[in-house]
Protein backbone atom coordinates (compact mmCIF):
# COMPACT_ATOMS: atom_id res chain seq x y z
CA UNK A 1 0.00 0.00 0.00
CA UNK A 2 3.37 2.69 0.89
CA UNK A 3 4.73 1.44 -2.30
CA UNK A 4 1.44 2.08 -4.06
CA UNK A 5 0.94 6.12 -2.54
CA UNK A 6 4.82 6.50 -3.47
CA UNK A 7 4.54 5.81 -6.81
CA UNK A 8 0.95 8.12 -7.41
CA UNK A 9 2.69 11.16 -5.17
CA UNK A 10 5.75 10.82 -8.04
CA UNK A 11 3.47 11.04 -10.56
CA UNK A 12 1.14 13.36 -9.21
CA UNK A 13 4.65 15.63 -9.12
CA UNK A 14 6.02 15.14 -11.85
CA UNK A 15 2.89 15.49 -14.43
CA UNK A 16 2.66 19.05 -11.85
CA UNK A 17 5.88 19.85 -13.16
CA UNK A 18 5.23 19.49 -16.29
CA UNK A 19 2.14 21.76 -16.07
CA UNK A 20 4.22 24.57 -14.11
CA UNK A 21 6.74 24.62 -17.30
CA UNK A 22 6.06 28.29 -18.71
CA UNK A 23 5.54 27.98 -22.70
CA UNK A 24 9.18 29.33 -23.25
CA UNK A 25 10.28 25.87 -21.42
CA UNK A 26 8.02 24.00 -23.25
CA UNK A 27 9.00 25.43 -26.73
CA UNK A 28 12.78 24.70 -25.35
CA UNK A 29 12.00 21.65 -24.00
CA UNK A 30 10.16 20.00 -27.43
CA UNK A 31 12.24 21.94 -30.39
CA UNK A 32 15.26 21.27 -28.99
CA UNK A 33 15.75 19.57 -25.74
CA UNK A 34 13.85 16.47 -26.15
CA UNK A 35 15.84 15.50 -29.18
CA UNK A 36 19.03 16.25 -27.34
CA UNK A 37 17.97 14.02 -24.08
CA UNK A 38 17.06 11.40 -26.67
CA UNK A 39 20.65 11.52 -28.66
CA UNK A 40 22.39 12.04 -25.08
CA UNK A 41 23.82 15.09 -26.78
CA UNK A 42 25.34 16.74 -23.89
CA UNK A 43 24.24 20.49 -23.63
CA UNK A 44 26.35 22.01 -21.53
CA UNK A 45 29.47 20.85 -23.49
CA UNK A 46 28.13 22.39 -26.19
CA UNK A 47 27.40 25.68 -24.68
CA UNK A 48 30.81 26.01 -22.98
CA UNK A 49 32.38 25.27 -26.57
CA UNK A 50 30.07 27.77 -28.30
CA UNK A 51 31.00 29.87 -25.29
CA UNK A 52 34.99 29.61 -25.43
CA UNK A 53 35.23 30.52 -28.98
CA UNK A 54 32.61 33.42 -29.19
CA UNK A 55 32.29 35.06 -26.02
CA UNK A 56 29.55 37.07 -26.31
CA UNK A 57 25.35 35.99 -26.20
CA UNK A 58 25.43 37.82 -29.76
CA UNK A 59 27.82 36.35 -31.06
CA UNK A 60 27.42 33.07 -29.88
CA UNK A 61 23.22 33.35 -30.96
CA UNK A 62 24.30 34.42 -34.53
CA UNK A 63 26.85 31.47 -34.94
CA UNK A 64 23.82 28.86 -33.61
CA UNK A 65 21.37 29.87 -36.22
CA UNK A 66 24.30 30.22 -39.01
CA UNK A 67 25.15 26.27 -38.12
CA UNK A 68 21.20 25.36 -37.63
CA UNK A 69 19.95 26.92 -40.87
CA UNK A 70 22.84 24.80 -42.45
CA UNK A 71 23.64 21.99 -40.37
CA UNK A 72 27.13 20.55 -41.84
CA UNK A 73 30.03 19.60 -40.17
CA UNK A 74 31.80 22.37 -42.06
CA UNK A 75 29.46 25.33 -40.42
CA UNK A 76 29.70 23.68 -37.14
CA UNK A 77 32.40 24.47 -34.49
CA UNK A 78 32.55 20.84 -32.53
CA UNK A 79 35.11 18.91 -32.66
CA UNK A 80 35.27 15.92 -35.74
CA UNK A 81 35.47 13.16 -32.63
CA UNK A 82 31.63 14.35 -31.77
CA UNK A 83 30.26 13.83 -35.31
CA UNK A 84 31.80 9.67 -34.94
CA UNK A 85 29.70 10.14 -31.44
CA UNK A 86 26.37 11.66 -32.23
CA UNK A 87 24.68 11.67 -35.83
CA UNK A 88 24.79 14.80 -38.02
CA UNK A 89 21.74 16.67 -37.03
CA UNK A 90 18.78 16.86 -39.43
CA UNK A 91 17.53 20.39 -40.71
CA UNK A 92 14.85 21.55 -38.75
CA UNK A 93 13.23 24.14 -41.21
CA UNK A 94 11.87 26.19 -38.55
CA UNK A 95 10.78 29.76 -39.77
CA UNK A 96 13.55 31.97 -38.33
CA UNK A 97 11.71 33.69 -35.41
CA UNK A 98 11.01 30.51 -34.16
CA UNK A 99 14.75 28.87 -34.33
CA UNK A 100 16.12 32.67 -32.97
CA UNK A 101 13.73 32.24 -30.51
CA UNK A 102 14.64 28.43 -29.18
CA UNK A 103 18.53 29.69 -29.39
CA UNK A 104 17.74 32.54 -27.04
CA UNK A 105 16.04 30.15 -24.83
CA UNK A 106 19.02 27.61 -25.33
CA UNK A 107 21.60 30.15 -24.39
CA UNK A 108 19.41 31.37 -21.12
CA UNK A 109 18.68 27.68 -19.99
CA UNK A 110 22.58 27.26 -20.01
CA UNK A 111 23.55 30.64 -19.20
CA UNK A 112 27.03 30.65 -16.80
CA UNK A 113 26.43 33.66 -15.11
CA UNK A 114 23.56 32.15 -13.52
CA UNK A 115 25.46 29.59 -12.18
CA UNK A 116 28.70 31.91 -11.43
CA UNK A 117 29.00 33.46 -6.94
CA UNK A 118 31.59 34.78 -5.06
CA UNK B 1 86.03 86.41 13.45
CA UNK B 2 85.89 89.62 11.59
CA UNK B 3 83.11 91.38 9.70
CA UNK B 4 84.79 90.88 6.43
CA UNK B 5 85.89 87.73 7.31
CA UNK B 6 82.24 86.13 8.02
CA UNK B 7 80.48 87.62 4.98
CA UNK B 8 83.16 85.86 2.99
CA UNK B 9 82.49 82.62 4.63
CA UNK B 10 79.04 83.03 4.21
CA UNK B 11 79.21 83.53 0.58
CA UNK B 12 81.89 80.50 0.00
CA UNK B 13 78.79 78.45 2.49
CA UNK B 14 75.69 79.85 0.44
CA UNK B 15 77.59 79.26 -2.65
CA UNK B 16 79.11 75.93 -1.95
CA UNK B 17 76.05 74.39 0.19
CA UNK B 18 73.14 76.14 -2.32
CA UNK B 19 75.01 73.70 -5.32
CA UNK B 20 75.50 70.89 -3.44
CA UNK B 21 72.23 70.89 -2.31
CA UNK B 22 70.82 71.36 -5.92
CA UNK B 23 73.07 68.49 -7.17
CA UNK B 24 72.42 66.33 -4.69
CA UNK B 25 68.63 67.39 -4.80
CA UNK B 26 68.64 65.97 -8.43
CA UNK B 27 70.65 63.31 -8.10
CA UNK B 28 68.43 62.15 -4.73
CA UNK B 29 65.41 63.06 -7.18
CA UNK B 30 66.59 60.29 -9.98
CA UNK B 31 67.08 57.77 -7.48
CA UNK B 32 63.87 58.30 -5.80
CA UNK B 33 62.00 57.67 -8.96
CA UNK B 34 63.93 54.78 -10.39
CA UNK B 35 63.54 52.95 -7.04
CA UNK B 36 59.91 53.94 -6.63
CA UNK B 37 59.24 52.41 -10.30
CA UNK B 38 60.93 49.43 -9.00
CA UNK B 39 58.73 49.02 -6.15
CA UNK B 40 56.05 49.69 -8.23
CA UNK B 41 56.59 47.43 -11.08
CA UNK B 42 57.62 44.76 -8.27
CA UNK B 43 53.73 45.37 -7.32
CA UNK B 44 52.59 44.91 -10.86
CA UNK B 45 53.98 41.49 -11.03
CA UNK B 46 52.46 40.36 -8.65
CA UNK B 47 49.28 41.39 -10.23
CA UNK B 48 50.88 39.73 -13.31
CA UNK B 49 51.10 36.51 -11.63
CA UNK B 50 47.66 36.66 -9.90
CA UNK B 51 46.50 37.28 -13.47
CA UNK B 52 47.80 33.88 -14.25
CA UNK B 53 46.60 32.19 -11.23
CA UNK B 54 42.93 33.73 -12.27
CA UNK B 55 43.01 32.27 -15.73
CA UNK B 56 44.26 28.58 -14.83
CA UNK B 57 41.20 28.76 -12.27
CA UNK B 58 38.96 30.17 -15.07
CA UNK B 59 39.80 27.13 -17.02
CA UNK B 60 39.32 24.78 -14.43
CA UNK B 61 35.37 26.27 -13.77
CA UNK B 62 34.81 26.54 -17.56
CA UNK B 63 35.16 22.65 -17.66
CA UNK B 64 32.87 21.65 -14.07
CA UNK B 65 29.86 20.53 -14.30
CA UNK B 66 28.98 21.82 -10.64
CA UNK B 67 25.70 23.53 -9.94
CA UNK B 68 27.64 26.33 -8.76
CA UNK B 69 30.80 27.90 -9.84
CA UNK B 70 32.77 29.69 -7.11
CA UNK B 71 34.83 32.80 -8.86
CA UNK B 72 38.77 32.89 -7.45
CA UNK B 73 38.81 35.59 -4.89
CA UNK B 74 42.78 36.10 -3.55
CA UNK B 75 42.42 39.38 -1.13
CA UNK B 76 44.15 41.69 -1.50
CA UNK B 77 43.52 41.63 -5.19
CA UNK B 78 40.18 42.32 -7.03
CA UNK B 79 39.20 41.65 -10.11
CA UNK B 80 36.62 40.53 -13.26
CA UNK B 81 36.51 39.29 -16.18
CA UNK B 82 34.41 41.00 -19.52
CA UNK B 83 33.41 39.36 -23.19
CA UNK B 84 35.11 40.34 -26.51
CA UNK B 85 32.90 43.27 -26.28
CA UNK B 86 34.33 44.71 -23.12
CA UNK B 87 30.90 43.83 -21.20
CA UNK B 88 31.39 43.12 -17.46
CA UNK B 89 30.45 39.48 -17.39
CA UNK B 90 31.50 39.04 -13.12
CA UNK B 91 33.63 39.93 -10.70
CA UNK B 92 34.86 42.28 -7.73
CA UNK B 93 35.59 45.13 -9.56
CA UNK B 94 32.63 46.81 -10.69
CA UNK B 95 31.96 50.47 -12.54
CA UNK B 96 35.44 50.02 -14.19
CA UNK B 97 35.95 51.51 -17.74
CA UNK B 98 38.24 49.18 -19.58
CA UNK B 99 41.25 50.94 -21.26
CA UNK B 100 43.50 49.71 -24.32
CA UNK B 101 46.93 49.56 -21.93
CA UNK B 102 47.85 46.75 -19.83
CA UNK B 103 49.03 48.21 -17.07
CA UNK B 104 47.86 51.39 -15.25
CA UNK B 105 47.53 53.09 -12.09
CA UNK B 106 44.23 55.35 -11.31
CA UNK B 107 44.59 58.24 -8.88
CA UNK B 108 47.92 56.94 -8.01
CA UNK B 109 46.30 54.83 -5.06
CA UNK B 110 45.21 51.86 -7.63
CA UNK B 111 46.86 49.31 -9.71
CA UNK B 112 45.62 47.54 -12.37
CA UNK B 113 46.82 45.03 -15.03
CA UNK B 114 44.59 43.91 -18.39
CA UNK B 115 45.29 40.77 -19.75
CA UNK B 116 43.96 38.66 -22.83
CA UNK B 117 42.18 35.30 -21.77
CA UNK B 118 42.19 32.72 -24.82
CA UNK B 119 40.24 30.70 -25.41
CA UNK B 120 37.53 32.55 -23.91
CA UNK B 121 37.00 30.71 -20.61
CA UNK B 122 33.23 31.68 -19.25
CA UNK B 123 33.06 34.14 -22.33
CA UNK B 124 35.83 35.81 -20.60
CA UNK B 125 38.33 37.74 -23.83
CA UNK B 126 39.63 40.01 -21.49
CA UNK B 127 40.94 39.96 -17.49
CA UNK B 128 41.11 42.85 -15.23
CA UNK B 129 43.10 42.31 -11.63
CA UNK B 130 43.41 45.14 -9.16
CA UNK B 131 45.08 45.61 -6.06
CA UNK B 132 45.48 49.01 -4.03
CA UNK B 133 49.03 50.28 -4.05
CA UNK B 134 51.02 49.37 -1.14
CA UNK B 135 52.66 52.29 0.11
CA UNK B 136 54.45 51.56 3.47
CA UNK B 137 57.40 50.58 1.08
CA UNK B 138 57.56 53.82 -0.86
CA UNK B 139 57.06 55.68 2.04
CA UNK B 140 60.29 53.77 3.63
CA UNK B 141 62.39 55.03 0.63
CA UNK B 142 60.99 58.49 1.50
CA UNK B 143 62.04 58.46 4.82
CA UNK B 144 64.95 57.05 3.77
CA UNK B 145 65.65 59.97 1.27
CA UNK B 146 64.94 62.46 3.78
CA UNK B 147 67.20 60.99 6.29
CA UNK B 148 69.99 60.75 3.65
CA UNK B 149 69.36 64.44 2.65
CA UNK B 150 69.57 65.46 6.15
CA UNK B 151 72.84 63.45 6.60
CA UNK B 152 74.41 64.67 3.90
CA UNK B 153 73.33 67.92 4.26
CA UNK B 154 75.25 67.92 8.18
CA UNK B 155 78.15 66.42 6.48
CA UNK B 156 78.49 68.90 3.53
CA UNK B 157 77.82 72.21 6.23
CA UNK B 158 80.06 70.83 8.50
CA UNK B 159 82.87 69.99 5.40
CA UNK B 160 82.43 73.53 3.85
CA UNK B 161 82.34 75.47 7.39
CA UNK B 162 85.68 73.11 7.57
CA UNK B 163 86.89 74.14 3.95
CA UNK B 164 85.65 78.22 4.34
CA UNK B 165 87.92 78.51 7.05
CA UNK B 166 90.75 76.62 5.26
CA UNK B 167 90.32 79.23 2.52
CA UNK B 168 89.99 82.29 4.06
CA UNK B 169 92.49 81.61 6.65
CA UNK B 170 95.60 83.48 4.45
CA UNK B 171 92.88 86.30 4.08
CA UNK B 172 92.16 86.29 8.44
CA UNK B 173 96.44 85.96 8.97
CA UNK B 174 96.81 89.25 6.47
CA UNK B 175 94.05 91.07 8.03
CA UNK B 176 95.41 90.20 11.05
CA UNK B 177 98.86 91.19 10.16
CA UNK B 178 98.30 94.46 9.17
CA UNK B 179 95.15 94.90 12.44
CA UNK B 180 98.90 94.54 14.56
CA UNK B 181 101.29 96.91 12.04
CA UNK B 182 98.40 99.50 12.63
CA UNK B 183 98.63 99.01 16.38
CA UNK B 184 101.99 99.01 16.67
CA UNK B 185 102.07 101.84 14.14
CA UNK B 186 99.63 104.02 16.25
CA UNK B 187 101.41 102.71 19.52
CA UNK B 188 104.72 103.91 18.14
CA UNK B 189 103.86 107.29 17.02
CA UNK B 190 101.34 108.22 20.30
CA UNK B 191 104.96 109.33 22.03
CA UNK B 192 106.40 111.30 19.70
CA UNK B 193 102.70 113.35 19.09
CA UNK B 194 102.32 114.03 22.26
CA UNK B 195 105.80 115.54 22.96
CA UNK B 196 105.45 117.58 19.80
CA UNK B 197 101.83 119.42 20.48
CA UNK B 198 103.03 119.70 24.30
CA UNK B 199 106.20 121.03 23.55
CA UNK B 200 104.58 123.64 20.98
CA UNK B 201 101.83 124.50 24.02
CA UNK B 202 104.89 124.94 26.35
CA UNK B 203 107.01 126.97 23.79
CA UNK B 204 103.63 129.37 23.46
CA UNK B 205 103.04 129.47 27.50
CA UNK B 206 106.22 129.89 28.68
CA UNK B 207 108.54 131.06 25.74
CA UNK B 208 106.16 133.78 25.40
CA UNK B 209 107.37 133.67 21.89
CA UNK B 210 104.82 135.08 18.80
CA UNK B 211 103.38 132.04 16.97
CA UNK B 212 105.64 131.69 13.67
CA UNK B 213 104.28 130.57 10.84
CA UNK B 214 106.49 127.31 11.09
CA UNK B 215 105.48 126.82 14.76
CA UNK B 216 101.72 126.84 13.44
CA UNK B 217 102.66 124.70 10.44
CA UNK B 218 104.18 121.98 12.68
CA UNK B 219 101.17 122.06 14.85
CA UNK B 220 98.70 121.83 12.06
CA UNK B 221 101.04 118.78 10.85
CA UNK B 222 100.96 117.59 14.28
CA UNK B 223 96.97 117.59 15.14
CA UNK B 224 96.65 116.48 12.03
CA UNK B 225 98.91 113.12 13.14
CA UNK B 226 97.25 112.82 16.50
CA UNK B 227 93.98 113.03 15.00
CA UNK B 228 94.84 110.08 12.45
CA UNK B 229 96.49 108.07 15.32
CA UNK B 230 92.72 108.76 17.38
CA UNK B 231 90.75 107.32 14.50
CA UNK B 232 93.26 104.28 13.54
CA UNK B 233 92.57 103.37 18.07
CA UNK B 234 89.23 103.51 17.69
CA UNK B 235 89.16 101.32 14.74
CA UNK B 236 91.38 99.25 16.38
CA UNK B 237 89.50 98.96 19.60
CA UNK B 238 86.22 99.79 18.43
CA UNK B 239 84.65 96.07 19.25
CA UNK B 240 86.31 95.77 22.66
CA UNK B 241 86.14 99.44 23.94
CA UNK B 242 83.89 99.94 27.07
CA UNK B 243 81.41 102.84 26.11
CA UNK B 244 80.51 105.19 28.83
CA UNK B 245 77.28 106.96 28.25
CA UNK B 246 76.93 110.05 29.93
CA UNK B 247 74.98 113.21 28.84
CA UNK B 248 77.34 115.39 26.97
CA UNK B 249 77.33 119.07 26.38
CA UNK B 250 77.44 118.74 22.53
CA UNK B 251 77.61 122.47 21.84
CA UNK B 252 80.25 122.99 24.01
CA UNK B 253 81.99 119.95 22.69
CA UNK B 254 81.35 121.85 19.17
CA UNK B 255 82.93 125.11 20.23
CA UNK B 256 85.71 123.13 21.49
CA UNK B 257 86.82 121.23 18.21
CA UNK B 258 86.52 124.18 16.32
CA UNK B 259 89.13 125.70 18.39
CA UNK B 260 91.02 122.34 17.72
CA UNK B 261 90.74 122.59 14.14
CA UNK B 262 91.16 126.75 14.33
CA UNK B 263 95.19 126.79 13.35
CA UNK B 264 94.13 124.16 9.82
CA UNK B 265 90.79 126.74 9.66
CA UNK B 266 93.34 130.06 9.48
CA UNK B 267 96.20 128.18 7.67
CA UNK B 268 93.55 127.63 4.53
CA UNK B 269 91.87 131.20 5.09
CA UNK B 270 88.80 129.65 5.57
CA UNK B 271 85.39 131.60 6.65
CA UNK B 272 83.80 130.23 9.67
CA UNK B 273 80.02 130.54 10.81
CA UNK B 274 79.30 128.70 14.02
CA UNK B 275 75.09 128.44 14.39
CA UNK B 276 75.55 127.01 17.91
CA UNK B 277 72.18 126.42 19.86
CA UNK B 278 73.58 126.90 23.48
CA UNK B 279 72.78 123.60 25.81
CA UNK B 280 72.47 120.94 23.62
CA UNK B 281 72.96 117.52 25.88
CA UNK B 282 72.93 114.13 24.20
CA UNK B 283 73.60 111.26 25.91
CA UNK B 284 76.53 109.55 24.39
CA UNK B 285 80.22 108.22 24.53
CA UNK B 286 82.48 111.14 24.90
CA UNK B 287 85.00 109.96 22.78
CA UNK B 288 82.30 108.43 19.72
CA UNK B 289 80.92 112.36 19.84
CA UNK B 290 84.39 113.49 19.43
CA UNK B 291 85.46 110.88 16.40
CA UNK B 292 82.45 112.03 14.98
CA UNK B 293 82.57 115.94 14.88
CA UNK B 294 86.82 115.34 14.05
CA UNK B 295 86.59 113.47 10.93
CA UNK B 296 83.10 115.29 9.76
CA UNK B 297 85.10 118.94 10.75
CA UNK B 298 88.61 117.67 9.10
CA UNK B 299 87.26 116.14 5.95
CA UNK B 300 84.89 119.87 5.28
CA UNK B 301 88.44 121.93 5.90
CA UNK B 302 90.17 119.33 3.90
CA UNK B 303 88.14 119.23 1.14
CA UNK B 304 87.51 122.78 1.15
CA UNK B 305 88.41 125.61 -1.35
CA UNK B 306 90.55 128.02 -0.48
CA UNK B 307 89.25 130.95 1.60
CA UNK B 308 86.23 129.44 1.03
CA UNK B 309 82.93 128.79 3.94
CA UNK B 310 83.12 126.84 6.64
CA UNK B 311 79.46 126.80 8.28
CA UNK B 312 78.68 124.48 11.47
CA UNK B 313 74.77 124.76 13.10
CA UNK B 314 73.60 122.36 16.14
CA UNK B 315 70.06 122.52 17.41
CA UNK B 316 68.21 119.94 19.59
CA UNK B 317 67.49 118.47 15.92
CA UNK B 318 70.63 117.95 14.30
CA UNK B 319 74.39 118.79 13.71
CA UNK B 320 75.04 120.10 9.73
CA UNK B 321 78.40 121.20 8.10
CA UNK B 322 78.43 122.46 4.60
CA UNK B 323 81.62 122.99 2.96
CA UNK B 324 82.38 125.14 -0.14
CA UNK B 325 84.46 122.41 -1.71
CA UNK B 326 85.35 120.03 -4.29
CA UNK B 327 81.90 117.88 -3.82
CA UNK B 328 81.15 113.98 -4.37
CA UNK B 329 80.52 112.91 -7.56
CA UNK B 330 77.32 111.26 -7.59
CA UNK B 331 78.43 107.95 -8.32
CA UNK B 332 80.86 107.72 -5.61
CA UNK B 333 77.89 108.45 -3.29
CA UNK B 334 76.87 104.77 -2.56
CA UNK B 335 80.34 103.75 -1.59
CA UNK B 336 81.32 106.95 0.11
CA UNK B 337 80.55 105.98 4.05
CA UNK B 338 82.63 102.42 3.12
CA UNK B 339 86.19 102.00 4.88
CA UNK B 340 89.25 102.79 2.94
CA UNK B 341 87.20 104.46 0.06
CA UNK B 342 87.69 107.73 -1.12
CA UNK B 343 85.72 109.88 -3.36
CA UNK B 344 89.07 112.42 -4.25
CA UNK B 345 92.22 111.32 -3.85
CA UNK B 346 93.71 115.23 -3.91
CA UNK B 347 94.50 115.09 -0.49
CA UNK B 348 95.77 112.69 2.23
CA UNK B 349 94.09 109.94 4.01
CA UNK B 350 93.21 106.24 4.64
CA UNK B 351 89.54 107.00 3.69
CA UNK B 352 88.24 105.83 7.51
CA UNK B 353 86.78 109.34 8.08
CA UNK B 354 83.24 108.45 7.03
CA UNK B 355 83.59 104.81 8.12
CA UNK B 356 84.18 105.97 11.57
CA UNK B 357 80.77 108.77 11.12
CA UNK B 358 78.67 105.84 9.70
CA UNK B 359 79.36 103.48 12.83
CA UNK B 360 78.86 105.92 15.59
CA UNK B 361 76.22 106.99 13.20
CA UNK B 362 74.46 103.64 13.21
CA UNK B 363 75.15 102.47 16.93
CA UNK B 364 73.17 105.39 18.22
CA UNK B 365 70.45 105.22 15.83
CA UNK B 366 71.01 108.79 14.33
CA UNK B 367 70.40 109.69 10.52
CA UNK B 368 73.40 110.48 8.52
CA UNK B 369 72.51 112.56 5.07
CA UNK B 370 74.86 113.70 2.92
CA UNK B 371 73.76 116.06 0.04
CA UNK B 372 76.90 116.84 -2.56
CA UNK B 373 77.34 119.02 -5.89
CA UNK B 374 80.52 118.55 -7.41
CA UNK B 375 82.76 121.73 -7.54
CA UNK B 376 79.57 123.49 -5.10
CA UNK B 377 80.33 121.83 -1.88
CA UNK B 378 78.96 119.36 0.64
CA UNK B 379 76.57 119.57 3.08
CA UNK B 380 76.42 116.78 5.88
CA UNK B 381 73.17 116.39 8.12
CA UNK B 382 73.05 114.31 11.37
CA UNK B 383 69.65 114.11 12.82
CA UNK B 384 69.27 113.05 16.29
CA UNK B 385 66.25 111.05 16.14
CA UNK B 386 65.93 107.89 16.62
Amino acid sequence: MGKITGIFILLCTLVSAENNMGPDKKQLQKDCLECHQKQQIPNEMVYRRYLSIYSTPVRIKEAMVAYLRNPQKEYSIMPPQFFLKFPMKENLNFEDERLIKDVELYLDAFDIKKKLTL
Amino acid sequence: MLRSEKKSLMRFLLIYLGSTFLLFSLASWVFYQYQRHQLIDQQRNALKYEAQQIKTQLHKLHESSDPQLFYPVHPPFASSIYDIDKNYIFGTIKGVHLLEESNYMKDETQLYYLDKVEPYFLGAAFLLVSKTLDTKSIVKLQEMMVWFMLGAGVFFALLGYFLGKLFIAPMRDSIKQMNQFIQDTTHELNTPISTILTNIEMLETFGKCQKSNELRRIEIASKTLSRIYDDLTYLNLNHHYHRHIECLDVSGIVRERAVFFSSMIEAKGLTLHLDIDPGVMLEMDRNDLVRLMDNLISNAIKYNKIKGLLHISLTREYFRIADEGIGIKEQDMENILHRFKRANNSEGGFGIGLDIVNQVVSSYGFVLSIKSKVQKGTEVEIRWEK
